[in-house]
């Protein structure tokens, strides 16, 4: 009689390379374990990466400090084999015996594997501003969102369609947030991502003047001290109000709203509109949802048995880490990457005591 | 000529109205033509046309006035302000705001009001951010004498 060890235990499935999926299969890697990563894109990284973030909130430290080590162990690591351009298409089976099955999106053709657990970790997406007409994005170039501004901020360089450096910039919060005709919930972190940029923008463009249009300034935790420091050093502005339309008049854009804090309305020229769009489920997840029969909360993230307990999908070794649960900062999604890892240590623990014969 | 009661006494629902947004000249010509009289008003719109921020630049300068960008407008000074509980048009919550994003209008209609301020200091010993808004009432009044 003896114990199992570890070669008997089929590889961890993790799907979805952002920072949560990364974090788990370089903890399991690190404990041992193999790990097989299903990645949709062709690049490991999720949203930080595939958007070109070029720093994170709050203490705006480089993306790749946190990003750049995680990718390279993962890759490097002899015990995750990472496949892209990938999707699970179905699993069957349960906790130490699962039989998945993973399609190539590139030459179409599927592999079936075996599986011991599976982390599933397929992020967010950015709200497609298109969907609310109000705000012009689409059709007028200068009217960004800040997924995309931080590309530009990474370049370095920030102008207008005609090649000129904005003067009078805005930006729009709760877009595609706490809004009936989009989406209801709040995104958590868009508060604090738009300062930052802001912050970031006045370093580049010293003499910009910078607008916050705002319903609330949700900037949860210590990234309070964004908020603050905004304002008290950067001198940007706050205004207290929602915006109705967006209009192209010649190279600018006439924004009209209400200050709620006058009670009256505006309609002000800006050269560039921000839009701080909002964090929803993605069509990974609503895939990953259908092909592991996971339950689907009311917005469309994925729903734990425990609100409080994100880890636990109700499924018998399946585990639920990161932004496909709720919207969330890229330091909860790697500490519930690594939450999730954990659960499948023990887990997986728990099959190698089993006494084989 | 006859006597005037009242600034745009034509204008019919005229308690919509601010004065500020009435420009009414005694005596207008234009092109040769006397277009004195109801003929010569004009209404300013009441929209937010754009921000001026000179005057939040002098208070900024102010030795009493420099914090005033702390300001997030949480209103806990005028909730503690025993001028403002008797009297609604001054409100050093609001005056803070609208020298900061510098609302011209709103200035013009209410700026004067800053000069109810009886520099009791309550203010500065409720607000949560430092603002010191009684040196900001104090620093708003000087910016709005000195302003070009």
């Amino acid at each position: 009689m003896r114990r199992r060890d570890m070669s008997e235990i089929h590889p961890v499935l993790v799907i979805g390379g952002g920072p949560a999926g990364l974090k788990a299969s370089a903890d399991l890697a690190e404990l041992g374990y193999d790990v097989v990563l299903v990645e949709k894109l062709g690049q490991l990284g999720g949203a930080p990466i595939r958007w070109g973030y070029k720093t994170l909130a709050p203490e705006l430290r480089p993306t790749e400090e946190v990003m750049g080590p995680l990718i390279e162990y993962v890759e490097g690591n002899g015990n995750v084999r990472v496949m892209k351009n990938s999707v699970v298409e179905g699993a069957t089976g349960g906790l130490g015996d699962f039989t998945v099955t993973v399609r190539n999106l590139m030459n179409g053709a599927t592999e079936s594997l075996k599986a011991s657990a599976i982390i599933v970790a397929t992020g967010f997406e950015h709200f497609d501003a298109k969907v609310d007409p109000r705000y012009g994005y689409g059709r007028n170039p200068d009217v960004i969102g800040i997924h995309e501004l931080e590309g530009m901020l990474k370049e370095g360089r920030v102008v207008k369609r005609n090649g000129d450096p904005p003067k009078r910039i805005a930006f729009i919060f709760c877009v595609g947030s706490r809004d009936k005709s989009t989406n209801l919930w709040c995104c958590t972190v868009c508060c604090g991502v738009s300062i930052k940029q802001a912050i970031e923008l006045k370093h580049l463009l010293k003499d910009a003047d910078i607008y916050m249009i705002y319903m609330d300034i949700r900037t949860f935790g210590l990234w309070e001290k964004l908020y603050w420091k905004s304002m008290e050093e950067y001198g940007i502005n706050y205004i207290r109000g929602r915006v109705g339309e967006i209009y192209a008049i010649g190279d600018k854009l006439l924004v009209k709203g209400e200050d709620t804090l006058v009670r009256g309305p505006f309609e002000v020229l800006f050269d560039m509109v921000v839009l701080a769009v909002g964090m929803e489920p993605g069509s990974g997840t609503a895939q990953v949802a259908r092909a592991l029969n996971l339950k689907v909360n009311e917005f469309g993230f994925l729903e734990p048995r425990h609100p409080n307990i994100h880890h636990d999908s109700g499924r018998d070794g399946i585990y639920l880490a990161g932004a496909c649960v709720a919207p969330m900062s890229v330091e909860e999604a790697l500490a519930e990457g690594s939450a999730a890892a954990m659960q499948v240590a023990k887990a997986l623990r728990r099959l190698q005591r089993a006494v084989v014969k | 000529m006859s006597q005037r009661k009242k600034k745009g006494e034509f204008i019919v629902e005229r308690n919509y109205v601010d004065d500020q947004r009435i420009i009414e000249p005694e005596k207008l010509e234009i092109g040769g033509v006397d277009m004195s009289g109801r003929w010569g008003l004009l209404v300013l719109p009441r929209t937010i046309e754009d921000f001026d921020h000179s005057l939040h630049a002098m208070v900024k300068n102010h030795p009493r006035g420099r914090n005033i960008d702390r300001c997030w407008q949480c209103g806990n000074c005028t909730a503690a302000c025993p001028v403002a509980e008797e009297n609604p048009l001054f409100n050093p919550r609001y005056l803070i705001y609208i020298i900061k994003l510098g609302y011209k209008l709103e200035i013009e209609k209410f700026g004067n009001y800053v000069y109810f301020c009886g520099s009791c200091g309550r203010c500065s010993e409720v607000c949560p951010k430092d603002v010191d808004p009684s040196g900001v009432m104090e620093a708003i009044g000087t910016a709005l004498r000195r302003k070009p």
